[in-house]
């Protein structure tokens, strides 16, 4: 029998409740070293079958805002033909991990990472074979009860129908019998779209009225027995160090129980780079969250700056960047396709442009939280984290425990947009627990996570690109600079433009970055989707139709990057076009009024947006109604998708507009949203309306997709209502809003 | 002296050693309600909304000593006694408005206060006074939902 014949791949465990049925799906892929039984009498990607026919599920993946808590559990419950409203779903999800033999850390069942839009992509062939494969169980149980041939049965609603007799069973009533059930991999159907039950329709988010009603879902309301809150005052600046502190104050606050001084800890980073995960501070650790404040507060201390990082601020940066890009200095070549300079050469147009894109703050709405209790031989870790293996990893790393002896509960997060991939907010907890041998929950505060951000990395892009006597783009040569990530030169006009080179300096900077929301794809749009549409206006020809030309011909390319694997002008052009027609491309607009249209592929799936504005004569900007088309191949939940689109475009719009954090010697000059403009109500389109183009295509993923055309759509809509074209963000710089 | 005053309707005391502790901190810390949320610490994001005598305030802005006999009320005062819950609420689950869900009580809080001075305000009187940030930008369906609301609670007094 094959290895990964789906009859290996199961086992149905008794649950300790009230004789309900707990299903598990366990895959051979890993080498299972010593499987983590702590958390078992939880739930996670689990489905508990109760006699009353009733359904308790969660999802393999955490909710950050994304809505897999929601679209995980659809995507089983429609295999299995649960019927969706007699589903509860659980809060917590804790973490089932395994070992290699090379000792590296994984997940023993679905994959339960959320990050570079992934989530959907990596679970959707697991989780319908979980679906499918209980359903068979389900069939053949019934089949014995009832000695028929289990061909005769079908399912419906957590039923097993016979359709000759009109007899059903409820999966509560078969449960346990079923569990006994080895089905072979030969005999595991799955849908055809059009047997979609749950998928592909209007679900609501799982915990919406635990939302409304204000429960503790999050890390920062979770509570543990004996845990001491602790509030770290860290060094603002990146290297500083403690210089005075007023100790004895602090520990004259009534509850502080204790200061401890925390080191400075640095990584390599990149490739030249160190990076300082764990600032230098002193953790006031207390009986209460309020009186770990005071003691804070009261130490009142300061700091010696690091000398090595008196040079480093983001204007410095950004003006070594314009440098580096507006030279003849040598990069790195990263694509030459064809011959760009004799592109350029013979071109009848040359435009040659330089677009800037600032650190972006990550600033998640809950700030970062953890509850650690290390003990002698296990852990428990009590956190929102996006990776949850990377949780017990670390806790093995500053340990010494086995991995798989920590349980990580994961929470429902407060935002993560890559920020939560990081582990300095793990690391100090673990730190804390480990050296004082009792739980902590240790909290930050907005200044904490805007100061010790890695922030999305600044760039600066020149682009040149050249036109035909009719008007085709016959070259383009894309040239940045930037601290560290790349450029995102697969996407678009990456196989478009005959004549293709793309280069880049990489810069050593000690200012953090990170990933944030779709890394690089906000600023390389912001780019290409900006220069297509000067290219479109020297060619006097209409954005929209300049856009479809250079889609020509609607063609499926290889994809290099990560996280697709090809990729097709045709679905992006169509993309544009029910952008543009939702909002009536062409028609005529009020006087200073202006729509901007842009697109991208982000990690297999494409959006388009165009936005309507006006500029007023003051140099006035309002931001009028949005329209977005996407195409994430099946849409499981399209009322999420549509969420996901409008929120997406909002943050590429806040990025574009006010997302910049200033950097002096190394320091977050901009600390809090005081200083850090946000987004609010008023700045922000009053209507989105979204298309989501239907097709047949695996789905892949919205949670970054969105964002990444904003920006650009952004600029394109301000220069046609104005005629200002603006190549630098935050647009907020030079125009009023 | 302690200070006093009415938390979602049941009276509380704070110890007026305690009396500088932000009422967020109180409501989170010493009565364990949850749904407040602390967001920046400013008065700047919103997130830790709550209704003083009605009004919509920021309560890591406000301290303990300040709210002296006022009435208090947090997202989980919100419903009614039998359960009910408010029409913004309602409404915010109509609309599926939230993404990350963080920001929503506050968010909440604040619709249910303009509301109840405005039951039916324009998109500019939402603009203005609807000022919590989402950081998930679901704006637009905090609008809509606000819109919906808005259209309920003026069907119930008529």
């Amino acid at each position: 029998m094959a290895s990964t014949g789906l009859d290996r791949r199961q086992f149905l465990k008794s649950s300790a409740l009230a004789g309900g049925m707990l299903l598990s799906i366990n895959l051979p892929m890993f080498r299972i070293a010593n499987a983590n039984t702590k958390a078992s009498s939880d739930w996670c990607i689990y489905v508990e079958i109760k006699p009353d026919n009733s359904v308790v599920m969660a999802s393999p993946v955490m909710d950050m805002g994304q809505h897999m808590k929601t679209t995980g559990p659809m995507m089983l419950a429609d295999e299995m033909d649960l019927d969706w409203d007699k589903i509860s779903f659980a809060e917590h999800c804790p973490a089932y991990l395994n070992k290699s033999e090379e000792g590296e850390i994984g997940y023993q069942y679905s994959d339960m990472g959320t990050g570079g839009s992934h989530a959907v992509r990596r679970n959707w062939d697991y989780m319908r074979t979980a679906g499918a494969t209980a359903r068979q169980m389900m069939i053949d149980q019934a089949a014995e009860l009832w000695r028929v041939n289990p061909e005769s049965l079908s399912t419906k609603a957590s039923y097993v129908v016979h359709s000759a007799t009109g007899k059903k069973l409820s999966y509560g009533y078969l449960a346990k019998g079923a569990a006994t059930k080895k089905v072979d991999k030969s005999r595991i159907k799955l849908k055809q779209t059009k047997d979609y039950v749950i998928m592909g329709r209007d679900t609501y988010t799982v915990d919406l009225e635990q939302i409304v009603t204000g429960k503790p879902l999050f890390g920062i309301d979770a509570e543990y027995p004996g845990a001491l809150q602790v509030m770290i005052l860290r060094a603002p600046a990146q290297g500083a160090s403690v210089d005075k502190a007023n100790k004895e104050a602090a520990l004259a606050i009534p509850g502080v129980i204790k200061l401890m001084d925390i080191e400075a800890q640095n990584e390599e980073y990149w490739t030249k780079d160190e990076k300082q995960i764990v600032s230098a501070g002193i953790a006031v650790v207390a009986e209460s969250l309020w009186a770990a404040m005071q003691g804070k507060r009261a130490l009142s201390a300061s700091w010696k700056p690091s000398k090595a990082h008196q040079d480093q601020s983001s204007e410095h940066q950004q003006a070594k960047f314009r440098h580096l890009v507006a030279g003849d200095f040598e990069a790195k070549v990263r694509k030459n396709d064809g011959d760009v300079q004799a592109a350029f050469s013979q071109a009848n147009r040359l435009i040659d442009e330089t677009y800037e894109t600032p650190l972006f703050a990550h600033a998640c709405m809950e700030p970062f939280n953890c509850i650690a209790d290390i003990r002698e031989k296990d852990a428990t870790i009590i956190v929102g984290h996006q990776f949850p293996h990377m949780v017990a990893e670390e806790v093995e790393k500053n340990t010494g425990i086995d991995a798989l002896s920590v349980e990580v509960i994961s929470q429902r997060m407060g935002g993560g947009f890559g920020r939560r991939f990081e582990r300095d907010f793990l690391r100090e907890a673990i730190y804390l627990s480990h050296t004082l041998k009792q739980p902590v929950k240790i909290t930050w505060t907005r200044e904490d996570e805007i100061e010790r951000d890695f922030f999305a990395p600044a760039y600066v892009m020149r682009v040149k690109a050249s036109l035909d006597e009719n008007n085709k783009v016959t070259g383009w040569h894309h040239r940045q600079a930037q601290t560290r990530g790349g450029a995102r030169d697969d996407c678009f006009p990456a196989k478009l433009v005959k004549n293709y080179k793309t280069e880049h300096f990489e810069y050593p900077s000690k200012i953090p970055t990170g990933p944030w929301r779709g890394p690089a794809h906000l600023q390389w749009t912001f780019a290409v989707e900006s220069m297509t549409d000067e290219l479109a206006y020297q060619a006097n020809e209409d954005p929209l139709a300049f856009r479809f030309k250079l889609m020509q011909p609607h063609q499926a390319h290889d994809y290099e990057g990560w996280g697709a694997e090809s990729i097709d002008s045709g679905r992006m052009a169509k993309c544009y076009e029910s952008a543009a027609k939702m909002a009536k491309w062409g028609r005529k607009l009020s006087k200073n009024h202006g729509l901007g249209i842009a697109g991208h592929f982000t990690f297999g799936s494409y959006a388009a947006f165009v936005i309507e504005v006006s500029v007023s004569e003051q140099n006035e900007l309002t931001l009028l109604d949005a329209w977005g088309a996407i195409d994430c191949g099946f849409a499981i939940n399209p009322n999420h998708i549509r969420n996901q689109m409008e929120g997406g475009f909002i943050d590429g719009l806040n990025a574009a507009l006010f997302n910049k954090v200033t950097v002096e010697k190394g320091q977050a000059v901009n600390n809090n949203f005081h200083t850090l403009r946000w987004m609010k109500m008023k700045e922000s389109p009053n209507n989105i309306q979204v298309d989501i183009i239907q097709n047949n295509f695996p789905p892949t993923g919205v949670g970054e997709p969105p964002t990444a055309p904003a920006a650009a759509a952004l600029a394109n809509a301000i220069y046609a209502a104005s005629g200002q074209r603006i190549r630098q963000l935050p647009l907020s710089d030079s125009i009023r809003i | 002296m302690s200070i006093e005053f009415k938390l979602n309707g049941q009276s509380v005391r704070v110890k007026a050693s305690e009396k500088d502790m932000p009422l967020l901190w109180f409501i989170r810390e010493n009565a364990g309600l949850k749904g407040t949320k602390f967001g920046c610490g400013i008065g700047q994001c919103g997130a830790c909304t709550v209704h003083m005598n009605g009004e919509a305030v920021r309560s890591c802005s406000i301290t303990v000593a300040q709210v002296k006999d006022t009435n208090i009320r947090t997202i989980e005062g919100l419903a009614k006694q039998s359960g009910e819950l408010h029409p913004v609420q309602q409404a915010w689950m109509q609309v599926d408005v939230p993404q990350c869900g963080y920001c929503q009580a506050g968010q909440i809080m604040a619709a249910s206060a303009m509301l109840s001075k405005n039951p039916s305000p324009s998109d500019k009187d939402i603009d203005s006074q609807m000022t919590n940030i989402c950081r998930c930008g679901t704006y637009v369906r905090i609008r809509q939902a606000i819109k919906i609301a808005a259209d309920n609670l003026a069907k119930e007094v008529v």
